[in-house]
């Protein structure tokens, strides 16, 4: 039982990196129909940023850990504007339904090389702000990082869901989702507010990067198999759907411990495929998705 | 005036030295992972590469000649790899090429050098079989030689650690998904077999992976006392950091990756005690090897006066001084020639590994033999002889 326990709190923690990542997806999605292929490389930049500021790479420790992550989200932020005002506005502009999607894949090749040319493309050790040591809990071990990621990843997304539903710029960024033309007509500036999106999508990539960094290694690569693995939660899950996200990041998480230990680690990214492919069989708008109807 | 006369001066040296190179370059072809996760054995072979290369040069060269290095990164994958040695054969017609640190890579590369009859000295590279892709009798020559410790003799020094020294009767295997990983479990299960035993579960993972618990539990459960690993430094790491996860610590006993720099950075404290089969110890216990060390050091400043893989680097430096005495012995740069003086090498070749005394042969393209490694371990952050 204890084993079972093990596998399911290891795919706890695995799961809700990628929640955090798919919920970033979503945030754009539903401003801008449109989605930020970087979102790996925004994890990835802030990851290194972090350790750059936290850890010795760059000649610090300048910060203790906790003070480095809202700078670290401030980064995000801005490299969220920047892939926003360089690949994505351009798209939505000339009402180019693919460019975006073109653009922001260009940009998170880019992003890696300069992040490979300043840190290298070797793995780094991010150094953990607590002990290492872990706990039991019903004989499982756990890890307090890992309980940090958890909590911190659910922290994020309800505060994100919390600013969109009481403040009054929340509430344009739902109106902007709801209608974007309705929106724009009640004097919303919807550009603005797809910009914000972004930012507000790459800063919880880059928090999500310094949260699951100490307990993996960091470095330029770690992005991409993060990124697409989050891609696939967000499209189990729904890409319109806050639960969907982390529903479906803990189910791709168990599922892939679960099939490492139980069937063959060989193939322990397979169910979660399968989930994926059935999905899109059956209900192709994710497990919590609203189903949408385009007018033509 | 004076600038006048100091740029003649240089012009004048620049004449001189050039004079004193007027005989063409020996080519000598260099390929190897210089980024990713297998760089530090690559960086560390070519640093020894070109420390041998400038203190051969030095003296003179070989036949008059100086030696030119052209290095090329592979980043450890299979097509650079092709596409390098295409580039090194046809392009810049290399004498013969030093490096490769991944057996998939020179696997798949090697038999354009094969077709060219220019010979390759395998300085890292593991894997059984990357000596005996072209053996006979369907090929009349071998161009294929290694002075790395091949994974057959690395495999039972492994498993004699495991079962023989240390008396465990219970092993779990974890290796990575390479062809590095999967041929090196091969001959551990083999190595294994001879003594009777059967590990107790066999798991692998893939390159970049960041949870190993599954992989763990299972040889937990199994009741692993130790786990022998084939894989390369960023995921060993994953390993050694996994089982402080899990609370449940055995001794990690593999191939001599478990000495490269960034399992030792990336694994910490989780590290200490994995032990390894290893050619070469960052430890001067000679003068050679001291002076050695002293040279790297001194000439390429590692972090901490740490050489990143100590064991690539002195492969890659004894490396160069092999193809050197051949070249030498054949009196020409052709390649079928220097296979044979490398068959037949009459000069003793004083290396850092070994002293090689007839290193190679028609049939035994392997410089290092069984019982010339030795079992080293990490012990804070360094490698030393284990005890």
């Amino acid at each position: 039982m204890d084993i079972f326990l093990q596998l399911t709190f290891s795919g706890i923690a695995l799961g809700m990196i990628y929640a955090v990542i798919a919920f970033g997806y979503q945030l754009t999605f539903a401003t801008s129909g449109t989605l930020n292929f970087g979102q790996g490389e925004a994890l990835m930049l802030g990851a290194l940023v972090g350790l750059s500021l936290a850890g010795s790479v760059m000649g610090g420790p300048y910060i203790n850990y906790w003070l480095m992550i809202p700078l670290v989200m401030l980064f995000g932020a801005l490299q969220g504007v920047v892939v926003e005002r360089i690949g994505v506005r351009p798209s939505i502009k000339t009402k180019n339904e693919f460019g975006w999607i073109m653009s922001t894949i260009a940009l998170a090749i880019i992003f890696k090389n300069v992040a490979e040319n300043i840190w290298g493309k070797d793995d780094l050790t991010f150094p953990s702000p607590v002990s290492a040591t872990p706990f039991q809990i019903f004989g499982a071990n756990v890890q307090i990082m890992q309980v940090i990621v958890v909590l911190g990843a659910l922290a994020m997304m309800l505060a994100v869901e919390m600013f969109n539903r009481k403040s009054i710029y929340g509430k344009a960024v739902v109106a902007t989702a709801n209608d974007s033309d309705a929106a724009g007509l009640m004097g919303i500036n919807t550009g603005q507010v797809v910009t914000f999106s972004y930012a507000l999508s790459s800063a919880t990539a880059a928090f999500a990067g310094v949260l699951v960094a100490p307990l993996t290694l960091t470095g330029a690569t770690m992005g991409t198999a993060l990124g697409l693995k989050a891609f696939a939660v967000a499209i189990i899950g729904g890409l319109t759907s806050g639960v969907g996200a982390i529903v479906g990041g803990l189910i791709l998480g168990v599922a892939e411990t679960l099939t490492g230990y139980y069937i063959s680690t060989g193939y322990k990214e397979v169910p979660g495929l399968l989930l994926l492919l059935l999905v899109l069989a059956i209900k192709p708008s994710g497990l919590f998705g609203k189903t949408t109807i385009k007018k033509v | 005036m004076k600038i006048k006369s100091t740029g003649l001066v240089a012009a004048l040296a620049a004449i001189v030295s050039f004079s004193t190179w007027a005989a063409d370059p020996i080519k000598v072809g260099v390929s190897g992972p210089f980024t990713g996760g297998s760089a530090p054995m690559g960086v560390s072979m070519r640093d020894g590469v070109k420390l041998a290369v400038s203190e051969i040069n030095a003296k003179g060269g070989v036949m008059g000649r100086p030696i030119a290095v052209v290095e090329r990164d592979d980043e450890a994958k299979n097509e650079r790899g092709v596409q390098i040695a295409q580039e090194l054969i046809n392009k810049e017609k290399v004498v013969a090429t030093l490096g490769y640190a991944n057996t998939g890579v020179a696997l798949a590369s090697q038999r354009f050098y094969q077709e060219a009859k220019i010979p390759v000295l395998n300085n890292v590279a593991t894997g059984s079989a990357v000596t005996k892709q072209f053996i006979g009798p369907e090929f009349a020559d071998n161009y294929i030689f290694r002075n790395a410790a091949h994974d057959t003799i690395q495999s039972a020094m492994i498993v004699d650690e495991a079962v023989v020294k240390r008396k465990f009767s219970k092993v779990a295997i974890l290796a990575d998904s390479t062809n590095y990983g999967q041929l090196g479990r091969e001959d551990l299960e083999k190595a294994l077999d001879k003594k009777g035993i059967k590990a107790v579960t066999v798991e692998k993972f893939n390159i970049k992976d960041v949870d190993m618990t599954a992989q763990l539990l299972k040889a937990k459960q199994a009741g692993a006392q130790a786990i022998l690993t084939y894989a390369i430094g960023p995921e060993l790491a994953q390993i050694a950091n996994g089982m402080e996860k899990l609370g449940w610590t055995v001794p990690m006993i593999g191939s001599w990756t478990l000495s490269m720099g960034n399992f030792i950075d990336n694994a910490g404290k989780n590290g200490n005690g994995a032990t390894m089969p290893q050619t070469f110890i960052q430890d001067g216990n000679t003068p050679k090897r001291k002076a050695f060390i002293d040279a790297y050091v001194k000439a390429y400043n590692p972090p901490n006066g740490r050489i990143p893989s100590p064991v690539s680097a002195a492969q890659g430096y004894d490396s160069v001084y092999l193809l050197a005495a051949a070249i030498k012995q054949a009196g020409t740069t052709d390649g079928p020639k220097v296979r044979d003086a490398l068959e037949n090498l009459k000069e003793k070749v004083d290396g850092v590994v070994a002293m090689y005394d007839k290193p190679f042969s028609k049939d035994d393209h392997e410089a290092i033999k069984m019982g010339m490694p030795v079992m080293g371990q990490v012990v804070d952050g360094r490698v030393v002889v284990a005890k």
